[in-house]
């Protein structure tokens, strides 16, 4: 089997690497992550809509924690799953498939997908400096999608060139 | 195995594929086991507790302690999804992992140290949330967890921590020696 490219390599590594340390942060980590997160929310009392009611007031800033945490616990869990696939997936494609070019559009969108996980660091910040619900539209419209798009387009269009170069059989 | 500096990808050694298909193995057997004996399981973890009162705060009034029972039991079946989870995960880490350093790195010493500890690290972390769920009906949530970080979590959760950083910057070298 083929080897991708470095850079594409590289970005699978850095990927876990990065998933594994959110790993360890995530729970080691814990009590601090929460308290900043509740200060940040205290800092933000407009986008979070706090009313000056205790009561609502902690459970709008535990909504807000929760959905930092479990950001912080996709980027660790995707992060981990698709270094691993970025890899897998630049294999195959650099062993099957045979146009230069078509590889290399391959492994761009592969390199910009592989940061996908990254949407979920995001998506975790924009909530705190965004509110809930409008942070986790904008990570999900302008970071989440994107990356993940270009990872789906990538697999898409893996599929289609091995279709495409078993049909052309010996000629490709 | 393959020609040095090839484009082709060269095979871990032996024992660290191993040490991942028997890791992957294990969630695959770990995932079956929850669904089959979870009845034993809860059985097994619901006697312990009532076993150890004191460790476990039950103050023996029903609604109290079925509170903290119910706490304990849903970390508990945490635990082992967990282990299920990154045992799957940490397989295929060790897999990709191995077989970039046996393909990129060039020093032996290096190459031989980052296998080691990629293989060691990932296989024996997963393992920390078995022992921690095992451990939740003798000593309580936050004391088996304790036990869990210092025994397992923290040093072979470090390992794969600093080989897989370490691993990624001598890819970056190689990559920015290329350039």
């Amino acid at each position: 089997m083929r080897r991708p490219p470095l850079v594409v390599i590289l970005l699978g590594l850095f990927v876990i690497a990065l998933g594994e340390t959110a790993g360890a942060v995530i729970s080691q980590f814990r009590p601090q992550v929460a308290r900043h997160a509740m200060a940040r929310v205290a800092a933000n009392p407009q986008v979070h809509g706090l009313a000056g009611s205790a009561e609502y007031d902690a459970e709008v800033t535990a909504r807000a924690v929760y959905a930092v945490e479990a950001g912080l616990s996709f980027f660790h869990t995707h992060a981990q799953g698709l270094g691993p696939l970025v890899i897998l997936v630049g294999t195959i494609g650099a062993s099957v498939v045979p146009w230069r070019r078509a590889r290399g559009a391959l492994f761009a969108l592969l390199a910009v997908g592989a940061l996908f996980p990254l949407g979920y660091l995001a998506y975790s910040v924009a909530v705190l400096e965004r509110g809930r619900e409008s942070g986790i539209e904008m990570a999900e419209r302008y970071v989440l999608t994107p990356l993940g798009s270009a990872l789906i387009l990538g697999l898409v269009a893996l599929a289609a060139l091995i279709v495409t170069g078993r049909r052309r059989g010996p000629a490709a | 195995m393959t020609v040095a500096g090839s484009d082709d990808w060269r095979r871990p050694p032996l024992p660290a594929l191993l040490v991942a298909i028997l890791l992957i193995a294990c969630a695959e057997v770990g995932g079956a086991s929850m669904v089959k004996f979870k009845l034993e399981l809860t059985r097994w973890a619901r006697s312990v507790i009532l076993a150890r009162p004191a460790t476990h705060g039950l103050v023996g009034v029903r609604d109290v302690d079925e509170q903290v029972i119910d706490e304990a039991m849903v970390k508990f079946d945490a635990a082992l999804r967990l282990f299920h989870l990154h045992a799957e995960g940490m397989g295929l880490v060790i897999i990709a992992t191995t077989m970039t350093a046996a393909t990129l790195v060039r020093s032996d010493g290096a190459r031989r140290a980052v296998v080691v500890l990629l293989s060691a690290g990932g296989a024996g972390y997963p393992v920390g949330y078995l022992l921690w769920s095992a451990l939740i009906p003798y000593y309580g949530v936050e004391a088996a967890k304790t036990i869990a970080e210092r025994v397992i979590w923290i040093p072979f959760g470090g390992a794969t921590i600093a080989a897989t950083w370490w691993l990624t910057a001598l890819v970056a070298l190689r990559l920015a020696r290329r350039s």
